[in-house]
């Protein structure tokens, strides 16, 4: 069940090469599809309902639909910048299958009628960028690439990017500056990417899974990889689950599986002895869920449901020995480094947090404060320029409101190991009305 | 290009409906309704709006989020709340968040009470502080330049500062640095923030992170009063707001006129108000004493003025410039033309007289060309000008037009311009070389001429004449704008207008020729009757005087008896300083309007009246695009000083003998300033009926009057062109170029805070020439021509022709003017002596 799709071969040898991608059926999703009219192929793909895997899970087909007709240079790029923590599932494709992914590239670019590509790769993937070079040179070499690709009037380059590693740069429009050689600071949206991307022109932007699902759709065909899944999660998908569990990496399942099924399962669970405490669905930005909650179909919609996401798909995982005050400090911390700094809820608000959490986890703070923390995240969620304030504020008001008692807990034990003493907690004050 | 038509929609905002333009931001449109939504990063002078701040959310029926007015255009029939709770909470947020690393140091904060941080935290903040952790820090305040302070502590990071060196002054100096709370705003390396227009980023800044320095601890908002005026230190004109305290200008800011200056100063107009209150400036009047200048009694000054230009009567020369008004220039023409009948007076100190007939055509309102149609024009041709030192607020519009609305740009200088890197297009010719130029433009237009004949007279590439005539000619193309500098010369000009007949510009709307002066109201100087060939209004003379030039050369040969220098200094504003030199030490009279000595005056004059500074005087000016504007005094005069206006009639009733015509209360001269006024504007037709009360704050065009239809037409084209001088072969030489650069301006001289900007002469070499020369960056060097020689540190600039020097104009000694225009210079590696 784990090998359905992408990860079929993925640990047969030498795949990385052409050679032994094309013996494995590789490329033959491209000329499939170089035969079709390009509206066939996007009708296929708006068929398949493949949402996208990098974490927002906006339907596929339809982004690609959204480019306007026209002559002008039109660009797809391939986000490769995977830096969600717990998320390394692109990671694995990249090194063991790129090829998967430049065919993906150039049949989706040859839906959306663009034709000049870009992968943008963090830069901590090294060595995944190497393997790529070698295959877009052996694509290009193929006639896969380049001018009018094996005689059809589809045309497409394609240019590997190299990140300076910054989260920010995951987000797609802090990516397109990033590309363009700015500072990696997102956009204000509207315009979308779609309409004004890179340099300007119309943009589609997927992440790594989901082009390199692409060549199977084409296979299968979008009605029959719709079959996978359930009804408004189709396909596979890739799943990374780390944290405590005893058999961490990256699973392939059938979108709708239940949870536990995938952590326990697959993952092996906790260690002996030790029960889930919380997990996070769908990486370091998705609110927690409870052990109440492994029974749940793994898919878009039932983790939305239940307050959570599915996001890129990584499964952390935390047992009964983990401190939810460190989750939530250490959560933070993250997201506080990485804040771009271009709004002000993000920017000020990762901030105020960590300094708030670092009291929590010292014992300075009192309960109220932990108020004040919930407070906090609420007032960051919804009103940044982009996701990135959302992602620190979802988990730790999650954290918060979950796991309140041991919040408090934590305080008390804290505050009786310094000697503090009972906490006073301070009378709030009133604001004083204009005028009054 | 066609300004876009404005629709006007219907949108409701707080239960309100509200009509407003359509595509405007929901910011600016909620202002129809009285709404206002706080902002912080948005200002639309900066271009697009980048929602960084979040301050302005508000709730649209129909999105699920909170969306940021100042990035929503609004729309028909949208539903806006600003007022919910969940937007009051939203707001509320976002203004903790502010002051969660503010220091709150308003008590000691430069900003504080005129600080928008401050208004919207009493407005939209929630009153309380629940963050008692410790703050950010930084090392502060620091100099972000000589100009310029900045406290990162109380940064709100809005980037607005950087922004503008990025997107619209283009100086591309300011970033942000780190990122997330450590974010700060630098430049690159450290290095000092010095550019033009810097001193926005004082302004532009909502919080008290970037302070003026020569303003900082100077006064608190309730000390001082805001004075509308005009700034007169270079033609731009530009609309500004002096701050005064206790009769002292203690800051400029800008007074937004989208017609005039779209709301920018440049640093010289910032911050050069210090020169104002200058120890060394003159404020009384002074009398030769022998070989002494000593101060005397405006009695005393007056009469000594009086009978010693009464003793040269059919023998006076007078120049203006500078700040001069309108109303002076006329003043000063009456008073020399009918009260001491001479014929020789000129505002065109350095330049050519031109022909009555060109002067017209070229004035003609058809063929203007207003300062937004810069920006909307399809293509905009710089000729003959660098608008960062002759005009520098128009470089700002030029680089907005092909930043925001797509101007084709071309550039035609000789010398390498500022604007060439945004340019579609841009060549060079041989300094001087104008006429031969345009001659070669016209031609490639279609008329007869040898274009390839004419570049090589011209020094230019045919290639880039016949490209540059493609791109302004292109049948259907819209709309071209030229343009050109007054240095351009008056032999160019016939061929300008066959260029500009030859493009249709008088048939359209937006397109036209916008003349840069080279003084600061040089039109309005022309208009009010200050040339040698025409009155007021244009109008003809009977017998055309002596130009600048020839009054130079006059007095030096001792057949002028008298001079009168309002306002200028021709040993700095002249083109031979060696001549005027000459003449001001063979005069028998010099009397001058100076607000500072110079060695000249203090040899030669005798007599010297104090001037007025552009913030004391009351009068009009008059835009290079037609725009009379008004300058109110904004402080009173500092010691004896007199309104300049009075003095010029003061004089006119000692020397006069007769009435002049029109002056219906039977004064011979005006009383009061509103009189000199009103005798200027019934003096030139085209101006007629105009009152300072239609001036007003924002000015108006003489063109878009009624009365414009007095205006002499000029002759229809097209116009003899005649055949181009070939400008000098160098033979081994060097050709020399001439620029005035921006700081070359007695002001900044006695500005402190802008004394480090003050030029000193600089030759610009080629690398070319400098490898051949031996010369290397910084090196100093001595350039010489005909027997007379300066010297100049070198710069090397990549860009340059080679085969061309360029020398700085417009300092008070030692620059270009000391050489002889338009002959090969040599150049040498000074003698490098090093004393001990």
């Amino acid at each position: 069940m784990s090998e359905l799709l992408l990860f079929k071969d993925i640990d047969e040898p030498g795949l990385a090469s052409r050679e032994v991608y094309e013996r494995r059926g590789g490329y033959e999703s491209l000329k499939r599809a170089l035969r079709m009219p390009r509206e066939e192929v996007l009708q296929n793909l708006l068929d398949s309902g493949l949402r996208g895997r990098g974490g927002a899970g906006f339907a596929m087909g339809k982004k690609a639909s959204f480019l306007p007709k026209g002559t002008m240079d039109k660009y797809l790029v391939c986000n490769a910048d995977e830096s969600e923590p717990g998320t390394f599932k692109d990671r694995e494709l990249m090194q063991k299958s790129p090829h998967m992914l430049v065919e993906g590239m150039i049949i989706a670019a040859y839906a959306a009628d663009a034709n000049r590509s870009f992968i943008y790769i963090r830069g901590e993937y090294q060595q995944q960028a190497e393997i790529l070079e070698r295959a877009i040179e052996e694509a290009r070499s193929a006639g896969y690439l380049g001018e009018r690709i094996l005689g059809s009037d589809h045309s497409l380059s394609l240019v590997l990017h190299r990140g300076a590693g910054a989260y920010i740069c995951g987000e797609e429009t802090g990516l397109l500056d990033s590309l363009e050689g700015k500072r990696g600071n997102p956009r204000l949206k509207p315009p979308f990417p779609a309409n004004q991307g890179l340099y300007q022109g119309p943009t589609l932007i997927n992440n790594v899974e989901t082009l390199a699902t692409v060549p199977h759709i084409i296979r299968l065909g979008g009605q029959e990889y719709a079959k996978l899944g359930t009804e408004t999660s189709t396909g596979t998908k890739l799943v990374s689950v780390s944290g405590n569990v005893q058999r961490p990496g990256n699973y392939e399942i059938e979108l709708g599986i239940p949870a536990r099924e995938i952590i326990f399962g697959l993952a092996g669970g906790p260690e002996r002895g030790r029960d889930v405490k919380f997990w996070f669905p769908g990486g370091s930005s998705s609110p927690v869920l409870t052990p109440a909650e492994l029974d749940l179909p793994y898919d878009f919609d039932s983790m939305a449901k239940a307050g959570s996401m599915l996001g890129s798909g990584a499964i952390i995982v935390v047992d009964d020995s983990q401190s939810v005050v460190d989750v939530a400090l250490t959560l933070a911390k993250f997201y506080r480094h990485e804040s771009c700094g271009k709004c002000t809820p993000c920017r000020e608000g990762t901030n105020w947090t960590v300094k708030m959490l670092q009291r929590v986890e010292s014992g300075e703070a009192t309960p109220m404060d932990l108020d004040i923390i919930a407070s906090v995240q609420e007032q960051i969620m919804g009103n940044c320029l982009c996701v990135l304030g959302d992602a620190m504020a979802m988990p730790v008001a999650s954290m918060v409101s979950k796991f309140r008692d041991e919040f408090e807990a934590h305080i008390e034990t804290r505050r009786a190991q310094l000697g503090l003493g009972e906490p006073t907690e301070p009378t709030p004050l009133e604001a004083v009305g204009v005028g009054s | 290009m066609p300004r876009p038509e404005v629709r006007i929609v219907t949108f409701s905002i707080d239960g309100r409906e509200v009509q407003a333009p359509e595509g405007v931001m929901l910011v600016d449109g909620a202002k129809h309704g009285d709404v206002e939504i706080p902002v912080f990063c948005y200002e639309p002078k900066l271009g697009q709006p980048v929602g960084a701040c979040r301050m302005c959310l508000v709730e649209i029926e129909g999105i699920p989020k909170l969306q940021t007015a100042c990035s929503t255009p609004v729309k028909d029939g949208m539903v806006v709340h600003t007022q919910t709770t969940r937007v009051r909470e939203a707001q509320n947020s976002v203004v903790e968040f502010l002051l969660v690393n503010h220091p709150l140091d308003c008590p000691v904060c430069d900003k504080g009470g005129e600080c928008p941080l401050q208004d919207i935290t009493f407005g939209w903040g929630r009153g309380i502080s629940r963050m008692v952790e410790p703050k950010r820090h930084f090392k502060k305040p620091l100099e972000l330049s000589p100009l310029i302070a900045i406290d990162r502590e109380r940064c709100i990071l809005c980037y607005r500062c950087v922004r503008f060196s990025q997107e619209v002054s283009e100086d591309y100096q300011l970033i942000l640095h780190e990122r997330g709370a450590q974010s700060y705003v630098g430049t690159f390396d450290s290095h000092p923030y010095v550019a033009p227009f810097s001193g926005n980023i004082i302004e532009l800044c909502p919080v008290g992170a970037l302070t003026s320095r020569p303003y900082r601890f100077r006064a608190r908002p309730w000390d001082i009063e805001g004075a509308g005026t005009v700034c007169t230190l270079c033609p731009s004109q530009c609309n500004v707001e002096l701050t005064v305290r206790d009769e002292r200008v203690l800051r400029v800011l800008g007074r937004d006129h989208a017609d005039v200056d779209d709301g920018w100063l440049c640093d010289k107009g910032r911050f050069a108000y210090q020169a104002i209150h200058s120890e060394e400036r003159i404020v009384e009047p002074l009398v030769r004493d022998g070989d002494q200048l000593r101060p005397a009694s405006w009695e005393r000054a007056l009469s000594a003025a009086a009978s010693a230009l009464g003793k040269a009567r059919g023998s006076v020369g007078a120049l203006a410039g500078g700040t001069t008004t309108n109303e002076e220039a006329f003043l000063l023409q009456r008073l020399v033309r009918e009260g001491l009948g001479s014929a020789d007076v000129d505002s065109r100190i350095d330049g050519s007289p031109m022909p009555l007939e060109l002067q017209r055509a070229l004035a003609a309102p058809a063929l203007g060309a207003t300062v937004p149609d810069i920006e909307f024009a399809h293509t905009v041709l710089v000729l003959g000008t660098e608008p960062v030192d002759d005009a520098p607020i128009l470089d700002l519009r030029i680089r907005k037009g092909v930043r925001r609305r797509g101007v084709q740009l071309a550039v035609a200088t000789p010398r390498p311009s500022s604007l060439d890197r945004n340019a579609k297009l841009w060549l060079r010719y041989a300094p001087g070389a104008e006429h031969a130029f345009l001659a070669a433009l016209e031609a490639a237009l279609g008329a007869s001429g040898d274009v390839d004949r004419l570049c090589a007279v011209a020094d230019a590439d045919p290639k880039a004449v016949r490209a540059l005539a493609d791109l302004l000619g292109e049948d259907g193309r819209g709309d071209v704008v030229i343009l050109w500098g007054e240095r351009v010369g008056a032999a160019a000009l016939p061929a300008l207008l066959n260029v500009a007949g030859r493009l249709g510009l008088a048939e359209r709307e937006g397109a036209g020729l916008l003349e840069v002066p080279a003084s600061a109201n040089g039109r309005g100087l022309r208009e009010a009757g200050m040339q040698p060939n025409a009155g007021p209004g244009l109008s003809e003379v009977a017998a055309a005087g002596r130009s600048a030039q020839q009054i130079a050369a006059a007095a030096a040969d001792g057949e002028l008896a008298a001079l009168y220098l309002l306002h200028t200094d021709p040993i700095r504003d002249g083109a031979d300083a060696p001549l005027w030199r000459r003449a001001l030490a063979r005069a028998s009279t010099v009397i001058a309007h100076s607000a500072f000595l110079t060695d000249e005056l203090r040899e030669h004059a005798t007599v010297v009246f104090p001037a007025e500074s552009y913030a004391e005087k009351e009068g009009t000016v008059t835009h290079p695009d037609g725009r009379l504007q008004r300058l109110r005094p904004g402080i009173g005069h500092p010691g004896s000083v007199r309104a300049e206006w009075s003095v010029l009639a003061e004089l006119e009733r000692a020397v006069s003998v007769r009435v002049p015509q029109g002056d219906t209360n039977g004064h011979s001269s005006p009383l009061t300033g509103p009189m000199a006024t009103r005798q200027l504007v019934e003096a030139v037709p085209f101006y007629a009926g105009l009152t300072l009360e239609e001036i007003g704050g924002r000015g108006v065009r003489w063109q878009e009057r009624a009365a414009a239809e007095a205006f002499p037409a000029g002759p229809a084209g097209p116009f003899d062109v005649g055949e181009p001088t070939p400008v000098a072969s160098p033979h081994g030489a060097l050709r020399l170029g001439t620029f005035r650069s921006i700081w070359a301006a007695p002001e900044v001289e006695h500005a402190p805070a802008l004394k480090f900007l003050a030029r000193s002469a600089t030759l610009e070499v080629s690398p070319a020439d400098a490898e051949r020369l031996g010369i290397e960056n910084g090196d100093r060097v001595r350039v010489g021509n005909d027997d007379r020689s300066v010297e100049a540190r070198a710069a090397i600039r990549g860009n340059a022709p080679a085969g061309t020097v360029f020398l700085d104009a417009g300092l008070p000694a030692g620059g270009a003017s000391e050489l002889v225009d338009g002959t090969p210079v040599s150049v040498d590696r000074a003698g490098v002596e090093v004393t001990a």
